[in-house]
């Protein structure tokens, strides 16, 4: 990693302060936990039997992943890249940019790094808010247990790694189409489209070529499996490998534009 | 020090079929305030979009302080502050934080922020987002980016767009400063030569992708006095003009009038003389200064 790679990021980091993607970013993460502390507050009577359960977390985080994993993460990850993206295009400002003593390899991969980091930090504020959704409750209603169930650390790092794996090509392909159109609609629009087209063909046997359909994927695994064909071999490698050919089709087609500004 | 700061040979572009620049060979000498003059469309922006790099090159050569322009694109860039087209602001962002970001990219002393704010006259613009700034603070805010990392050269298209007269003589006086006592190159383009006529020490003018003329500004005036005209308005034009050629001159007929190039007050008076001389009524001669404006709008227009 070059000081000038660091520079570069710091700075991209910087041009998302109060942007429409951070915005995302933090109520995207916090938006399936309130819904689930809301029900369960509403439903109160239920709690303290619910809070014993043997099974307590393992339930509270495929109710807190099911509209995430199939709805609101392919969709907030189609929108935050893209704005992230378009932050140049609607400032005009890809001239500027380009005008600055940073290598195009540097701006093209700070940039996404940035994308990549704020993936994460809405991992961490999805996380923060399924302990919390689970704590709220307990603090709030009188005669409700501390959840006695194990808590799977392993499991959950594990889940949260691959459902990450799993947007990485979602990632590379809106940073892509973003990267090549000024027009916002035209990524987001493509991006429904993939969407739209991953949850028709989840249940078709070569689905998993739509890299859009991994996240979904990885829910049903683990409950409803039979909603769909889930492929029985490492998709998450697919993953990997979409986001890596993807990747380097984007930064072909970013350096040898010939219109940088 | 190389003796010109951005040299380029023979720079030719295309868009699609159309040819929008041809053989364009700028030469802008170090220290000098260079004004590039051309209407709109005249070739102008393109011309420092592929210099910056901004556009891909497809003829010629670029140089930057006697270094090609490709090889060396991150040294030469570091040395460069650049305002092309309109301003390139981040609107949600403040004036520090647009300031800041490139701060942390150029790893220039914090310091230099409130300094070239200060500079352009933006000293505390507090959390106002750029994207309400009106298009001369913006302006104001674009040349400061541009100065932020105390460049060597400053590339400025149309920097003058959307400032007020106040703010126009304002952001002369300021590069005049930068020019002479921080020694930087300018490079500023402008549609109008009398905006920029006060600033420049060079010129070069554009048209259709040409480069019409290149020199000091000093040479651009002695074209004025070459351009110099005596007219005369008489009764009898026939006659006038015999006797103007007998005198071995080429005199020509405009609107009605007898035109001739600049000619001494002696010339003058013998001709009044023997008009009169010749019973022909000399209603007028007058001498026409054709100012920088003119020559400029006559070399674009021929």
């Amino acid at each position: 990693m070059t000081p000038s790679f660091i520079h570069s990021f710091q700075s991209e980091r910087l041009k998302t302060k109060r942007s429409l993607a951070l915005w995302i970013v933090i109520i995207g993460g916090f938006f399936t936990p309130v819904i689930v502390t809301i029900i369960r507050l509403v439903q109160y009577k239920t709690l303290p039997a619910m809070y014993s359960s043997d099974k307590f977390w393992m339930q509270l985080w495929q109710n807190s992943w099911e509209s995430m994993a199939i709805f609101l993460l392919p969709m907030g990850v189609v929108l935050a890249t893209s704005l992230i993206t378009q932050i140049e295009y609607k400032n005009n400002t890809w001239k500027q940019l380009h005008t600055t003593p940073l290598s195009l390899t540097t701006i093209f991969f700070s940039k996404l790094t940035v994308i990549l980091v704020m993936m994460f930090q809405f991992f961490v504020l999805f996380n923060i808010g399924i302990y919390l959704s689970a704590i709220i409750p307990y603090l709030l209603v009188s005669g409700v247990p501390y959840p006695k169930a194990p808590f799977s650390y392993l499991y959950f790092l594990e889940q949260n790694l691959f459902y990450f794996i799993d947007c990485l090509p979602i990632i590379a392909l809106q940073y892509l189409i973003s990267m090549q159109f000024k027009n916002f609609l035209v990524p987001v629009g493509a991006g429904f489209v993939f969407w739209f087209g991953a949850l028709a063909s989840l249940s078709w046997k070569y689905g998993y070529i739509i890299p859009y359909t991994y996240t979904t994927f990885l829910f049903l695994k683990s409950g409803v499996a039979n909603k769909a064909a889930i492929p029985d071999f490492n998709f998450h490698w697919l993953a990997v490998g979409y986001f890596v050919v993807i990747t380097a089709v984007s930064y072909a087609l970013y350096v040898t534009k010939k219109e940088k500004g | 020090m190389p003796d010109y700061c951005i040299q380029t040979n023979n720079l030719t572009h295309h868009f699609s079929e159309q040819e929008v620049l041809h053989e364009i060979n700028l030469k802008v000498e170090t220290g000098s305030i260079y004004g590039f003059l051309g209407p709109n469309g005249a070739g102008k922006t393109t011309t420092l979009r592929l210099a910056l790099g901004l556009l891909k090159k497809q003829q010629g050569a670029i140089y930057f302080f006697g270094l090609p322009f490709h090889e060396n694109r991150i040294s030469i860039l570091k040395k460069i502050g650049s305002l092309i087209e309109s301003p390139s602001l981040y609107g949600h962002l403040t004036a520090k934080e647009n300031l800041s970001l490139l701060q942390k990219v150029y790893q220039c002393p914090k310091e230099r922020i409130q300094h070239v704010l200060n500079l352009v006259g933006l000293p505390d613009t507090g959390n106002k987002k750029a994207s309400q700034f009106s298009l001369g603070m913006k302006q104001r805010l674009s040349i400061a980016i541009a100065l932020l990392h105390n460049p060597a050269l400053l590339i400025l298209d149309e920097p003058t767009n959307g400032l007020d007269p106040n703010g126009i003589i304002e952001v002369r006086e300021l590069l005049k400063k930068l020019n002479q006592e921080d020694g930087i190159t300018i490079l500023i383009s402008s549609h109008l030569l009398a905006e920029i006529e006060k600033l420049v020490t060079h010129v070069g003018i554009i048209n259709q992708g040409r480069l019409l003329f290149q020199g000091t500004l000093d040479d651009l005036k002695n074209r004025q006095q070459l351009s110099l005209q005596t007219v005369f308005e008489t009764s009898d034009q026939e006659k006038t003009l015999r006797l103007m050629s007998d005198h071995n001159l080429s005199p020509r007929v405009e609107n009605g009038k007898i035109i001739l190039p600049s000619l001494a007050r002696e010339t003058i008076a013998t001709l009044n003389q023997k008009l009169v001389a010749s019973d022909v009524q000399v209603y007028e001669i007058s001498i026409v200064k054709n100012d920088l404006e003119s020559i400029f709008i006559d070399m674009i227009n021929h």
